[in-house]
């Protein structure tokens, strides 16, 4: 069952975990995700950005040298054309070109081979070296010129033109590209191409110069698709990604690229997201964890709660006993004409240390309410251990003073949890509604009769403080009618809500409105303490226990059908005269002979108990010996004024022993006990007042004993 | 009340006549002293004309029991009525004592 219990709830956590799991990394994976393009878009365009800005800034740096080129070239073309017909003025228009134009570095007037008839090819050419200018012919076989690109491809277009990119071996030796135009004689006949190189060291430096990006670099193509400018070495990975950004120079016909490696763009923002990625990674991982140990945890708490639950159902069976142990029902002395009680105990969640208890010995009542310090378990088994020590003690002993005394010692001596109990005991004694009572510590209680009001009561230290405390007795007379009411602190301190109490105003208010309404009998009188608190206390948890018990004396004075009296001297040869006047009394009432017999021993054994205990010997006293009657039973009062001697207190002889076991002795108020139906003893005014009850409805009752 | 210690068939008889009370037991006990004297003999305690016994005549009883039992000496209630058989009982005596 634990077992079931227990896997049911691992899965139950288990579930909820695993959604949140799922739910946190699709979320961080998205959120990652759209972070990462949004990312790359923005960084591509700000690429893009970089890379066409530096290609239009190195492009416009090109045209203004290919314009610059290209100009230094039209304006000698003029003196070019009018120089054809002088030869050797040739070389000086040339060395004019590149000695005016810082950015040629070498210039030629070639002439179409066969244009002059004593030089089959002809071209002076004009270059710097060193910073000096030097003039060449390229009039030789080795170079031959007619055949370069730079001689045939504008007098093919008609036009200027730049050439391919060369390395002019024999001419500047260096990489260059030329740009050549057609030049015309005045016949309109194309005579010459007048040129300017233009080296591409600059260019590649300009080009070196665009690194947007660490590892980018730039590629300038010819028309041809001839690599100008690129990078030293080839590609080292071509598996590399990249990115390319192209623009054409226009009139030269060359492409420019810059040539971006994908990783130098978005190495950032990659390491970015592994970072992100991992953190993320690291933040699934402690939920996890935490999500572990709180499952963990809670699992721990489970089991604590198991046993908690499996401790709060022993309480409660603690509970049940402890409940079961004091009386419980009600009306608990239905047949009894002169006392009516009843109580109720709730408890609260925890077994409680509430305690009452009454029984009547003796036709005394002997009731108690306590209140145990503390809660649970130790006030459980401290209340049971005080009703025990309550009921022993109250067995024998009518004093109420003497019996919490006693307690007090008992419990005191053997405290070692400095345990204690606030108690009230009270003795009524039916017959007269005298009440003794002692209260240790508790609430003084109420009597409900002619009026509200509260029993005066000393103040005794509670029992269980400390032995050798003298607990003081108090008396007071009960009227018919009037209802003793006893309670905890539990109603009392009943909190509502808010933690308002019900406090003592409101007990007496109950109790005024019950006097009022004529509900103060003993149970009515409850149940409306009972519906005020639940009232008053609404939903509010019971914090501590509600105990009330109450007691209403009803002793009703009946008619007297009959009242003897006779008066005997403290001598035993007097019994004689006490036979005769019970003989009297049991034929006037309508006793059979058995009974009479057996009233005759009651009597005789009562009062030469007195004879002999009462007066020390050898004095001289009375005993008096009422006897009264109503319609139900037979009273005998048997009164003297001796030394204070209660016969109800001697322990009955056992009558299991043997002959030679058995004391002689005892025996007399063992059968006063087994032939009346009640015996009480009362210390009245100085005197000692013993009254012994007898049904008159019984008749012949001559085998009471043999039940027994 | 009357007392009347007789021999009778080798055994001890005691005859109890009226109501042995308080008031009469002394004079009882004394008048049956000569039972304590029982030298096997079995006892037997007559109590057809008894009316009444309380604890004081119950006590005599008890104590001659006490003595003769150890000699070996039975000792027999006789004849004894119903409301007396009811104070033994109550009493327990009736566990003590041999009825006839």
């Amino acid at each position: 069952m634990r077992h079931f219990s227990f896997k049911g709830m691992l899965k139950q956590l288990a579930r909820p975990s695993l959604l949140l799991i799922v739910v946190a990394t699709v979320t961080l994976a998205a959120t990652s995700l759209i972070q990462y393009y949004f990312s790359k878009k923005g960084i591509r365009d700000e690429a893009v950005m970089r890379a066409e800005s530096q290609l239009e800034t190195t492009r416009v740096r090109i045209m203004d040298v290919v314009n610059q080129t290209e100009a230094a070239v039209r304006n000698s073309v003029w003196i070019a054309c009018w120089c054809l017909d002088v030869p050797d003025s040739l070389q000086v228009v040339a060395r004019r070109v590149v000695e005016d134009n810082p950015v040629v570095m070498g210039s030629t007037v070639a002439l179409v081979p066969g244009y002059y008839s004593e030089h089959p090819l002809f071209s002076p050419y004009v270059c710097r070296e060193d910073g000096k200018l030097v003039t060449k012919s390229l009039a030789t076989d080795e170079y031959n010129y007619p055949s370069q690109e730079w001689f045939t491809k504008p007098i093919e277009l008609g036009e200027g033109y730049w050439s391919e990119p060369y390395i002019d071996e024999g001419g500047g030796n260096v990489l260059m590209t030329t740009y050549s135009v057609p030049l015309k004689d005045y016949r309109g006949k194309t005579a010459a191409v007048l040129t300017a190189d233009m080296s591409l060291e600059w260019l590649s430096h300009l080009v070196n110069d665009m690194q947007v990006y660490q590892n980018a670099y730039g590629v300038i193509v010819s028309r041809q698709g001839k690599v100008m400018i690129g990078p030293d070495n080839d590609n080292e990975n071509d598996n590399d990604k990249v990115q390319e950004y192209t623009t054409r120079v226009e009139r030269t016909g060359w492409t420019m690229t810059i040539v971006i490696p994908e990783k130098e763009i978005f190495g950032g923002i990659r390491r970015i997201s592994l970072l992100v990625n991992l953190l993320q990674l690291l933040g699934i991982g402690m939920i996890i964890l935490i999500l572990r140990i709180v499952t963990r945890n809670q699992l721990k708490y489970q089991k604590v709660k198991e046993k908690e639950a499996a401790i709060e159902s022993e309480l409660h069976v603690a509970n049940a006993i402890q409940t079961g142990m004091l009386p419980h029902t009600f009306p608990t002395y239905p047949d009894r004409d002169d006392v009516q009680l009843y109580a109720s105990l709730t408890p609260a969640k925890d077994v409680g240390g509430d305690l009452f208890d009454f029984h009547i010995r003796d036709e005394k009542l002997f009731f108690c309410i306590g209140d145990v310090s503390g809660k649970g378990v130790p006030a459980s088994l401290f209340m049971s251990v005080t009703r025990s020590i309550f009921r022993t003690m109250s067995a024998r002993e009518s004093m109420p003073d003497r019996i919490v005394a006693t307690m007090n010692e008992t419990i005191a001596d053997m405290n070692e949890t400095n345990m204690f109990v606030t108690l009230f005991v009270g003795v009524l004694d039916l017959p007269t509604g005298r009440l003794r009572y002692s209260n240790a510590g508790h609430d003084a209680p109420l009597l409900v009769g002619a009026g509200v009001g509260t029993l005066p009561c000393d103040s005794n230290i509670p029992v269980g403080v400390m032995t050798g405390w003298k607990y003081t007795l108090q008396e007071t007379q009960i009227f018919t009618g009037t209802t003793i009411f006893l309670y905890t602190d539990g109603l009392t301190e009943a909190e509502d809500a808010n933690h308002a109490q019900f406090r003592m105003e409101r007990v007496n208010d109950v109790a005024n409105k019950a006097l009022e309404k004529g509900l103060q009998e003993p149970k009515q009188l409850i149940g409306l303490m009972t519906d005020a608190v639940h009232q008053f206390v609404g939903d509010a948890e019971q914090s501590d226990d509600l105990t009330m018990m109450a007691v209403q004396y009803i002793k009703e004075q009946r008619d007297v059908r009959l009242h003897k009296t006779i008066v005997l001297p403290n001598d035993t040869k007097e019994v004689p005269r006490l036979a005769a006047f019970v003989d009297e009394v049991c034929e006037a009432v309508g006793f059979s002979p058995s009974v009479t017999m057996q009233l005759n021993l009651a009597l005789e054994e009562a009062v030469v108990n007195v004879m002999n205990y009462a007066y020390p010997p050898g004095t001289r006293g009375d005993v008096t010996v009422e006897a009264a009657s109503n319609d139900v039973r037979l009273k005998f009062t048997i009164i003297d004024n001796g030394s204070p001697f209660d016969p109800t207190l001697k322990p009955d002889a056992d009558i299991t022993l043997t002959a030679e076991e058995r004391p002689i002795g005892g025996l007399g108020i063992l059968m006063v006990r087994q032939i009346m139906d009640s015996i009480n003893y009362e210390r009245v005014d100085g005197c000692n007042v013993l009254t012994l009850r007898k049904k008159l409805a019984v008749q012949d009752q001559t085998t009471k004993q043999s039940n027994k | 009340m009357k007392t009347t210690i007789q021999e009778q068939d080798g055994n001890m008889v005691a005859i109890l006549e009226g109501r042995l009370d308080t008031a009469a037991a002394p004079e009882t006990e004394k008048a049956m002293n000569p039972l304590y004297d029982c030298e096997g003999q079995d006892i037997i305690i007559d109590c057809t004309k008894l009316e009444y016994v309380s604890s004081s005549g119950l006590r005599i009883f008890l104590g001659i029991l006490k003595n003769a039992k150890p000699k070996g000496c039975h000792v027999y209630i006789k004849n004894i009525s119903d409301d007396i058989r009811a104070v033994f009982a109550m009493t327990g005596f009736i566990n003590l004592f041999e009825f006839k």
